[in-house]
């Protein structure tokens, strides 16, 4: 998995590209961790290029919006490709995130 | 004449390094059962779940442990049995979460069951953890041809 960090419009892009697994998601919690120490207001997850997330993934996404939400900061996923968005779907997490069609639109949001 | 039942084994060590060949192999033999690219997808997720508690609560994420997945293929089952060698864990022992309570932890054992048709624990011979994870093989159409 590889996490690409990039400061825009006054938030954060994290692109997250790979395997979102028990193995890999603490690289991605730690992104998520520096963005929402630094109080970011907008943080935005581009997921088009996961090729898979598991339960340590939406975890890692869950503690992460949880802590977001502390700060009245927003968390918004976007280009969720098809089988990774049935994941959130099968958790019933797809209504609990904002998720956004692509980086432009969760910039916009 | 009874209906053959192809297995395949894998026995790998806990590192979760091997997930993504754990994942090729879920996801080869359910295409062949006749799972479709979806539905396969979602085997590979319950595959990977079961795999990972393993990791996390039998082996305590100890990555140098034995695990064992034998997957059974029948004209009427897709079944996947892994196999650990640590600690029994009870079935009672292991609660899933109520997906309106939000919080990070416990999609593991609710994923497992909502994409498979049965899910069992059980001891196996060697005081471990014998998790399966079983699901029908969809109706074939009649006007498809046989590939194997």
């Amino acid at each position: 998995m590889e996490v690409t960090r990039e400061e825009r419009n006054g938030g954060i892009l994290l692109d997250v590209a790979g395997n979102v697994d028990i193995y890999t998601s603490p690289e991605l919690r730690g992104e998520l961790k520096a963005a929402i120490d630094a109080k970011c207001p907008r943080i935005v997850v581009d997921m088009a290029r996961v090729t898979f997330v598991d339960s340590s993934g939406l975890a890692t996404l869950i503690e992460g919006l949880q802590r977001v939400k502390t700060f009245n900061g927003r968390l918004v996923l976007c280009a969720l490709p098809k089988t990774v968005l049935g994941v959130f779907q099968l958790s019933n997490l797809d209504t609990l995130f904002e998720i956004a069609p692509d980086r432009d639109a969760a910039f916009a949001a | 004449m009874t209906d053959p039942v192809h297995r395949v084994h894998v026995s790998v060590c806990s590192h979760p390094h091997y997930l993504d060949a754990l994942r090729d192999v879920v996801r080869d033999t359910a295409a062949l059962s006749g799972f479709g690219e979806d539905v396969a997808e979602q085997i590979v997720l319950a595959a990977v779940e079961g795999w990972t508690n393993v990791i996390r609560h039998c082996y305590a994420n100890c990555y140098e442990m034995r695990i064992d997945l034998e997957i059974r293929m029948s004209s009427e089952d897709f079944t996947l049995e892994i196999n650990d060698y640590g600690e029994f864990v009870p079935p009672d022992k292991m609660k899933g979460r109520d997906l309106d309570d939000v919080r990070p932890g416990g999609l593991g054992l609710h994923l497992m069951n909502k994409v498979m048709d049965d899910v069992s624990h059980t001891k196996n011979d060697w005081g471990g953890t014998s998790l399966r994870l079983s699901k029908k093989i969809p109706e074939k159409d009649p006007d498809e041809e046989e590939d194997w």
